[in-house]
């Protein structure tokens, strides 16, 4: 029966059956901690996702994206800790703000090429981590400087995002992934996508076929910029505390793009992949053996990336569709378009 | 023919530090002509077309277009307005397929995907692509990606088209295939001022040329006037030239 559908019915069949197997994992797997630690790789695939739109598609290196996801995280748990509002509201304030920050920061620095802008944006962001440890409070509102910030209980209240259960959280996380799983699709098909591979292949002929490259990047990076800073947003619930260097030093914004780059950055995929994989790898080493020496699975996590990039620079999607494509008997001919997209879903 | 004209650049001037690339160019080329700039390596042909497309803004003079003035906006205006222009040094996308190549280009015109692959498909056929429009940019042959580069500009649908050097590095049979589609590019409408070297296929294509040395014009007029001119022949069809002719 398989062998009689064109690929696009058996990329639907696929994502069908791994979707049914993520809606029902909760049901069988029902201790908290795998519970977390699957919520957690869905969330790095989401964040890397986010990072894909302007450090992939538009090929902007962007090491700098724990500035949206803290500024979101933070505008919203002072919202909800000082004022009692939802962050289910509060997100919107929170993923404003980060869209706003994301243009202030883009508006002078896109107009940099290649490495200047990288280090822009690692300046900021360390910038922005000294400045979130040395501010116990602004105007009364409490940030709680270098211990970090308590978003306050107030037990079971799905509708301001806390639940006693973790179920709850994975499943949200499931959602938000399939999400930006859908937006990166509508991208690649759009103008925008085109628009936004032509300018990282090359930015003079971009131009010279009537597009404006700045607006472009501002436009990606605030589309970026906001999907992170849900993401940020939905970690704070879910951790319940937020602490300068998670979520906005250097593990938050280089972690978005290791795990791009390694599952494959610039395609669908490739990012969703990457996060899943490599935060579940990362979690096993350090479940086996972060005990024995401190920092050992930060080490091997770090060669397995290193190797990726020189063996696999494509990203592990280039092997998964590879081994999918002869698993599922693709027909060659048949090339799923999309801008510079070789991935398909 | 109609007399209207589509592009005029007036006292067109550009310092780079002490040296003046392009020095108080006059030109003017009308709707649905064909003319050649030609001259000496570093002449300042590509200088003159990055005035004009707005990729480098003059130090003095104006760009005018369909009787607006231009100057000075940026390359994607300039692009929207109706110019197209294509590069010496090609630039393809090298990740994204030759029909996608083109596709950027359509988009100028419309957000649509569905219509913006229609165009795109159509001015791949015309350029003689067809057969390659799944092939990625970057593995294509030189040759090729000079139709790609003339491809991606006339998705724009351009009301003047400016071509640099799409002619060099091709092989004979290539450059007769080249000629001829510059020559049906034209005929369909689009106004075109190409830079070239290659001298008979320029006469070929071109009812008019224009002659830079040292970012000055030094001659104007059909082919046969162009090369009959002595300055011409001492500025850059050189002593050799000369020989042949007489
Ligand atoms: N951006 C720039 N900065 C400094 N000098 C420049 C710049 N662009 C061009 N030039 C100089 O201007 C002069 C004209 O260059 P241009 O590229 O226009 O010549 P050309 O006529 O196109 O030559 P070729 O036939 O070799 O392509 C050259 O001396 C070149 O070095
Ligand atoms: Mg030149």
């Amino acid at each position: 029966m398989v062998k009689n559908m064109t690929n696009e019915n058996k990329n639907r069949l696929v994502a069908g059956i791994v979707l049914l197997i993520a809606v029902l994992i909760p049901l069988v797997l029902d201790k908290p901690y795998y519970i977390h630690v699957l919520t957690m790789c869905l969330l790095w695939a989401y964040l890397a996702s986010a990072w894909n739109i302007v450090g992939g598609f538009a090929g902007q290196l962007s090491l700098g994206h724990g500035i949206y996801t803290s500024v979101g995280a933070y505008v919203t748990v002072i919202l909800f800790n000082e004022f009692g509002l939802s962050p289910l509201l509060g997100m919107f304030f929170g993923a404003g703000a980060a869209v706003l920050v994301s243009l202030i920061i883009g508006l002078p620095t896109f107009g940099l090429r290649g490495a200047y802008y990288a280090l822009s944006t690692v300046a900021i962001s360390e910038g922005l981590v000294v400045l979130y440890e040395n501010t116990m409070t602004i105007g009364g509102l409490r940030l709680g400087g270098a211990e970090g910030l308590i978003v306050k209980l107030i037990g079971d209240a799905p509708l301001h995002l806390q639940f006693t259960s973790k179920i709850p959280y994975y499943y949200i996380a499931l959602v938000m992934l399939l999400l930006i799983i859908g937006l990166s699709k509508w991208i690649t098909k759009s103008r925008l996508g085109y628009y936004l591979v032509a300018l990282r292949e090359d930015e003079d002929g971009a131009r010279a076929l009537g597009i404006d490259v700045r607006r472009t990047k501002l436009i990606a990076g605030a589309l970026s910029a906001f999907c992170a800073a849900i993401g940020g947003i939905f970690y704070a619930m879910l951790i319940r505390y937020l602490e300068p260097q998670a979520i906005a030093g250097a593990a938050m914004s280089t972690q978005m793009v290791f795990l791009a780059i390694v599952g494959g950055a610039g395609t669908v995929m490739g990012p969703v992949i990457g996060g899943i994989l490599l935060a579940l790898i990362s979690e096993i080493i350090r479940f086996y053996l972060g005990g024995y020496v401190m920092g050992l699975h930060l080490f091997i996590y770090g060669l397995i990336v290193v190797l990726m990039i020189i063996y696999k620079p494509g990203g592990i999607i280039e092997v998964v569709e590879h081994y999918y494509r002869r698993l599922m008997n693709f027909r060659d001919r048949e090339v799923a378009s999309g801008a510079g997209d070789s991935s398909g879903s | 023919m109609v007399q209207e004209t589509v592009l005029d650049l007036r006292d067109l001037t550009i310092n780079f530090g002490g040296l003046v690339a392009v020095d108080s160019l006059n030109m003017t080329v009308k709707k649905g002509e064909a003319v050649g700039l030609i001259g000496p390596n570093g002449a300042g042909k590509t200088t003159v077309f990055n005035l004009i497309s707005g990729f480098y803004k003059p130090t003095r003079g104006d760009v005018v277009f369909m009787n607006e003035k231009i100057t000075g906006l940026a390359p994607y205006d300039v692009c929207r307005k109706g110019i197209g222009r294509t590069f010496q040094i090609v630039k393809p996308f090298g990740k994204m397929t030759v029909l996608e190549n083109v596709m950027v280009g359509g988009f100028s015109r419309t957000r649509n995907p569905q219509e913006c692959r229609q165009i795109a498909a159509e001015v791949v056929e015309m350029v003689g692509l067809g057969s390659k429009k799944d092939a990625l940019a970057k593995n294509l042959t030189i040759g090729d990606r000079k139709r790609l580069e003339v491809a991606k500009a006339l998705a724009t649908r351009p009301e003047i088209l400016l071509l640099d050097e799409v002619l060099a590095g091709l092989n004979p049979t290539e450059v007769d295939e080249s000629v001829e589609l510059i020559k049906e590019i034209n005929a369909s409408g689009i106004t075109i001022v190409m830079i070239e070297h290659v001298l008979q296929a320029t006469m070929a294509i071109c009812n008019r040329i224009v002659v830079l040395d040292y970012g000055k014009k030094i001659a104007e007029g059909t082919p046969a006037e162009v090369t009959q001119d002595p300055e011409v022949i001492k500025a850059y069809l050189g002593d050799e030239y000369e020989t042949t002719v007489n």
